[in-house]
């Protein structure tokens, strides 16, 4: 059971309608650890491919994040608090399904999602992401002070404007509380992994892909940080998104 | 109409980046794009963006390659756009909207009663 031990959390979101709807699925975007929705989808030109491909786009600022409220205790940073943000968010938009699209630790949120609701996800899209512990050599006490790939991932968002350093520490030690499993699968999910090919945080991300039943698109020459706004990166997503059939799932 | 050559710089990015590493062109000399569609996509140190074009046009020249570092200011590429060569001079008063809907709505999201 998930309760919320303390204050409710506001949390803020995007709901891009498509003028040119093909489906009546909305696709989830859930970004990264330190970004926000419109850094990790907008700023990088996300919202015109779906907009293109006829797709509505849903996206939070996760708790932690963006505009939405930036608790500091850990406790309220473990992954099924976020699942359950997400859930109130698309009761309150009675969208039923989506396809559920991750970038980082929205990924690995987007896997919980689809493990707690699997009636609510058609499909599955991993972003720089893989089955490693991607907190593994972090010391969650001083996290950006080590040489981890996540220490250089917290480095580089931790001076982002709107960034809480004191909430995003809390996250941090609140996602490290639970490290991601592999099993049990999200089963009967379609599922695409796509990394960079230099991406260390999303290292063995093609053999987990293959591990899931799923598909693996490498982007050439990318990083976990410049990944995101690749035009490979996106193109397999509106691919595999419009193979997922014209509302099959709403 | 006449065409006219106008240069696009590489925008202030805000927070203090004073250049970007230029990642890959969403376009290439000769492509006739349309206004917002992608241009370039490049990289600071805090992130990666795809820059809308701000213009409709032809493109004539892009002036830097991809891994090139561009400061903020700098050519990035050149346009043809056309002009009407018999209508006045028309100038632009105020400011141009916004186009990108903001986020609108906010859920509330409520601890369990029980």
């Amino acid at each position: 059971m998930t309760v919320n031990p303390v204050e409710d959390v506001t949390m803020r979101y995007a709901d891009l309608p498509s003028q040119d709807p093909t489906d009546d699925v909305p696709v989830l975007l859930l970004h990264g650890f330190g970004t926000d929705f419109d850094m990790n989808w907008r700023a990088t030109g996300w919202p015109r491919v779906l907009e293109e491909a006829g797709r509505r786009a849903i996206g939070p600022d996760l708790r932690g994040h963006g505009a939405s409220d930036k608790p500091t205790d850990p406790q309220l940073y473990l992954p099924e608090h976020f699942v359950a943000d997400i859930l109130a968010m698309l009761d309150e938009l009675d969208v039923r399904a989506v396809d559920a699209v991750g970038y980082s630790m929205g990924s690995r949120l987007a896997w919980e999602l689809a493990l707690t609701a699997p009636e609510r996800v058609r499909s599955l899209v991993l972003g720089g992401f893989g089955p490693v512990n991607a907190l593994a050599g972090l010391d969650t006490a001083r996290p950006g002070e080590g040489d981890s790939p996540f220490d250089h991932v917290y480095r580089t968002v931790a001076g982002l404007p709107g960034n809480d350093a004191e909430a995003l520490a809390a996250c941090v030690r609140g996602q490290a509380a639970r490290p991601f499993r592999e099993e049990p699968r999200p089963e009967g999910v379609p599922l695409l992994v796509a990394a960079g090919a230099k991406d260390a945080v999303a290292e063995g991300a093609a053999a987990f892909a293959g591990r899931c039943g799923g598909s693996y698109v490498e982007i050439p020459g990318r990083d976990h940080a410049n990944a995101v706004s690749s035009r490979v990166f996106k193109q397999a997503v509106a691919d595999f998104l419009g193979a997922r059939g014209s509302g099959s799932g709403g | 109409m006449a065409e006219e050559n106008i240069t696009f710089t590489l925008p202030d990015l805000g927070e203090g980046l004073v250049e970007a590493t230029v990642l890959e062109w969403q376009v290439a000399v000769g492509d006739t794009i349309g206004r917002n569609d992608p241009l370039v996509e490049v990289e600071t140190t805090k992130s990666a963006v795809v820059i809308p074009s701000p213009k409709a046009g032809r493109v004539v020249e892009l002036h830097a390659r991809e891994e090139d570092v561009v400061p903020v200011g700098e050519p990035l590429v050149t346009f043809a756009v056309e002009v009407e060569e018999s209508a006045p001079q028309a100038g632009i008063v105020g400011r141009v909207p916004e186009e990108e809907a903001k986020p609108k709505r906010r859920v509330r999201l409520k601890p369990p009663t029980d």
